[in-house]
Formats: C-alpha cells, structure tokens, sequence
C-alpha cells in the first residue's frame, strides 16, 4: 500500500470527521436538551444541501458562502418544526418519537425526490474544490475550510454552553427539565433554539459539504446514520466527547475506503460501533 | 385585614384526569412560617405544584400580593417572587455547586443582585462556598439540601415554598435546616413549608393546615395545634 495515499486518506478522513462532528453535534444538542429522537436528522443536512446549491446557483457563488442564507434559513425552519411537530411528543415514549421524527424525515426527502427527482446536484464552478500539493501529498482546500468553519463552530457551541447565560439554561433543562422553571428559565423558549440550533448546524454542515459533494434525495440517511454512530459513540461526553467520535468515525471510514473498497467504509463505521456499544455502552467518552 | 401574601380559593387541582385537590382554601401572610401537615399521598406536595403551575388546575382561584397568577406559566410566578425548594432537592446534578446557584439566579432582578446573593448565601452555608466547584451529584444528603434552599434563596424570594426538606436526612442536619427556615422568616421571607416532621414544623410555624385526603381538615396556630388532640393521636406525638 502506497503510503502517500494512505496518509492522503487519513487526512481526508480528519477532516470530514471535523465536518461530521459538526452535524452531529445537532443531534447530541437535540438529544441532550430536550431528549428527542431526532433520528432523520441527516435529511435536514439532505434539504439544506438543496437550498445551498439553488442559493448557489441563483447567485453563482460558492456553496460555502450561501451558509450565510442557509443557517438563519434553517434555524427558524427548526424552530417552526419544533413547534408544530416536535412539541406535540415531549416526552412521548420513544416509538412515538421515533415514527414521528422518521415519518417527517420521509416527508423530507420525497419533497426532494418530487421537485429534483434522483439525480446528483451539485455547483459546477466551485472555488476551493483544489488540491495544496506537499511532496505527493495533496490536500483538499474545500474540506481544510469546511473542517477549519467546524472546528470554529463546535468550540463557539462549547462556548455558548458553558459560558453564557443561555447555555447555563441549556444545560439547567437538559440535567432536570421539570425543575429548570423554578428558577424561572422559559423551557419551552429553550426547546426551540436548542432545536432551531441543532437544524442551523445541519445547515452549515450541508453548505461546507457542497464546496465538493454533490446532493442526491438519499444523502440524509447517510448523515443520519454517522451522526448517531457519533452520539452514541460520544456518549454525554459533551462537545469534546462529540469531536473525538467524529474524528474516529471520519478515520475509520478513511482506512475502510482505503484498506478494504469504498463500498465498505460504511460497515467499517458500524463494526467500531457494534464494538463500541458493547464493551462501553455508555459511550467512550461517558463519565461515569 | 390587608390582603394576604398568598392566597387559595376552593381550589381543585391534580395530574391530567386524576384529581388531587378537593377544594383547598389557603392563606399565608407576609412575615409567617405557614406549615402544611398530613399523611402521605394527602396533597401537599401537589398544592405547592399548583401554586407554582405545575399541575392540572379544574377550579379555584390563587392569589399572589392580590392578583390572580392561575394563568401565569410557572417561569413568570418565580420572577413575581415565588420560588420552590422541591421534594428530593432537585439539583442539576451534573452542574457544579456553583453552577446550581447561579441557575438558581437566572431572572433578570436575580442576576442584578448575584454578587449580594452569592455573600449571603455562602454565610448561611459556608460549606458551599468551600464545594462551589465541586459537581452537585456528589454532595453528601446535608450539603445537597443545604444547595437546593440556597439555590432558591439566589431568585430572592419573597415566598419560599419547601417541601419535604429534612426527608432523609440525620437529626442534627434536620434542627439545622429548620434553623435556617426561622432564621430566613426573621429576615423577611415568608415561607409555606411541607414536612413529615410534624413537631419540628408545628413549633417553628406562626400557623399549620393539616391536609387529609386532598382536604384541610385542620388549621390553626403552629403551638396550639401541637396540643390538639386529634392532631396528637393521629401522628402519635407524645
């Protein structure tokens, strides 16, 4: 094996980790704060690659600079989701959750197929989708910007968690939802900026990713799958649990990509989190 | 007469279709201790929920300072004054003893006055200020209960509501905690206070309801009801 193309790889996988980290650091907000399923939260990244790459289109710039549409765009979609769909099953059981969210999720992505049908879309003169050459090593300057915006975004969460006012209402709701109102913190104000921010990060993650991918109807259930391998892996392990993970997962998929065949990088991804879940089902990064 | 602090009105209340409260009429005035007594499952950890708005309310009326707040979603009722130290303390155990105190002082009059409530707090418990960076799941029963008032003291309440608050807790830890319910009366807070503890709370309290079966079927002074014989009977004080 060529280890010039394995160190590619790996440097690739690095950096859509960073990429991952970010969508599936939504879904950890989600899920932490208001303990919804979200589980088709990959096709909001699916819808949003859509609205980037016709803003793209439209206004003939890059897809990452239409994140200055998209995430405001979809902050407020999320927002509006959450108080018609979401709202109704708080603290419904899972199942309920679960159909309602994955009902949504098909909604989703047959409002994809009906208006684009199935094939790919992506931006035909992107900016960044070049390599820097290093010595034989080439790395691509759309998924450097892509993971250096993420990097950016996750630490501004962590900052929002742990440093303001509002993160401290977060994270008060997500530790004890029932006693948050006593200390006079607006849950349901809570709820729908924790899940107007869990949809904005899709956004933002579908932007970048249309720097160089292209969009198809069933992008989502991929994005869906990694961001709750990512989770799940993270475990309440917060902001930093959740980059860890996505760094392993966008490693793991590398080496799969690279040592056995593209095809396989995906049972890759769920053998590490197979075994994961069953030695640490906590999560790796889990405190307790 | 002035216009009672808090007041409750025929109130009928309880949990979706499961109906607790049979008609409950409450008064606490400013600058009392008002103890709620009864056996378990009687209502009294219901009635302070439905103060707060926390549960299903079919009818009655309840009156804060003289308005109406029946219709005030509970986050509003805390920022009037009205604050609640919960059955089982209810700390954000994974947030650091700090961390639950400035929760504590999340309205915006609260966080004005942080500095102050901060001091005062930590002279009514100094061992807070010595495990402020501690995570609250840790703390010792004593020390959880002690951060669960101090946490509701930080909203600044003119009302304090505690309910249960020397459930499963050691005898000395008990009188300290009852100590500190005179202490905050003496300061000016007025206080609605549910406990098991039925002589303790009779004695620091200026009045008590004894509640059965979603009712009051007593009411009276702390020290009078103390020597009621029903009372005496019914909760073998001897």
């Amino acid at each position: 094996m060529d280890p010039i193309l394995v160190t590619n790889n790996l440097i690739d996988g690095v950096l859509m980790g960073m990429l991952y980290s970010l969508v599936a650091l939504g879904l950890a907000l989600i899920f932490g704060v208001m303990d919804i399923i979200n589980f088709p939260h990959g096709d909001y990244v699916m819808i949003a690659a859509y609205i980037s790459w016709l803003i793209a289109m439209a206004f003939w710039v890059d897809p990452s600079v239409t994140a200055l549409l998209t995430v405001p765009l979809f902050f407020l979609f999320g927002v509006a989701i959450y108080k018609s769909v979401i709202h109704p099953i708080l603290g419904a059981e899972p199942l309920i959750q679960i159909a309602v969210t994955v009902g949504l999720g098909y909604v989703l992505e047959n409002i994809a197929l009906a208006i684009w049908h199935a094939e790919p879309k992506s931006f035909p003169a992107p900016w960044f989708n070049f390599g820097l050459n290093f010595g034989g090593l080439s790395i691509s300057v759309a998924k450097l910007i892509a993971a250096t915006v993420s990097v950016i975004s996750l630490y501004l969460t962590h900052w929002l968690l742990t440093k303001t006012k509002f993160g401290l209402a977060m994270r008060a709701t997500s530790a004890n939802r029932l006693i948050a109102p006593l200390m006079g913190i607006d849950v349901e104000k809570v709820y729908s900026v924790t899940f107007g921010l869990g949809i904005a990060l899709t956004a933002l993650g579908a932007s970048l990713y249309m720097m160089w991918a292209q969009t198809n109807p069933y992008l989502g259930s991929s994005f869906s799958l990694l961001a709750w391998v990512i989770v799940a892996m993270g475990g309440l392990g917060g902001v930093v649990g959740v980059i860890y993970s996505g760094l392993i997962v966008g490693v793991l998929e590398a080496l799969g990509n690279t040592f056995i065949s593209p095809s396989a990088r995906l049972a890759v991804i769920y053998l590490a989190f197979f075994l994961v879940l069953w030695f640490r089902p906590r999560g790796l990064f889990a405190k307790r | 007469m002035s216009t009672p602090m808090l007041q409750l009105r025929s109130v009928e209340a309880g949990y979706g279709e499961f109906r607790v409260l049979h008609g409950i009429n409450l008064r606490v005035d400013k600058g009392e201790i008002v103890a709620l007594v009864g056996p378990n499952g009687a209502g009294k950890t219901t009635t302070l929920r439905t103060i707060l708005h926390m549960t299903t309310l079919y009818r009655g009326e309840i009156t804060f300072e003289g308005k109406d707040i029946t219709k005030v979603p509970t986050h509003k009722i805390v920022e009037k004054g009205i604050t609640m130290v919960p059955e089982g303390r209810g700390l954000f155990n994974p947030l650091t003893v700090y961390e639950n105190l400035l929760a504590g002082a999340y309205t915006k009059k609260a966080m004005e006055k942080l500095e102050d409530s901060l001091e005062f707090v930590y002279s009514l418990f100094p061992r807070l200020k010595e495990r402020r960076s501690q995570v609250a799941g840790t703390l010792s029963g004593g020390e959880a209960q002690m951060l669960a008032i101090a946490r509701a003291l930080m909203s600044r309440p003119k009302f304090l509501m505690l309910d249960e608050p020397s459930l499963g807790l050691a005898p000395k830890i008990v009188l300290e905690i009852f100590d500190t319910v005179v202490k905050l009366r003496d300061l000016g807070t007025t206080i609605l206070i549910v406990e098991q503890h039925v002589k303790n709370s009779l004695e620091i309290a200026d009045r008590a309801y004894v509640m059965e079966m979603g009712q009051i079927v007593l009411e009276g002074e702390g020290r009078a009801l103390l020597s009621d014989e029903r009372l005496r009977k019914a909760y073998l004080i001897i």
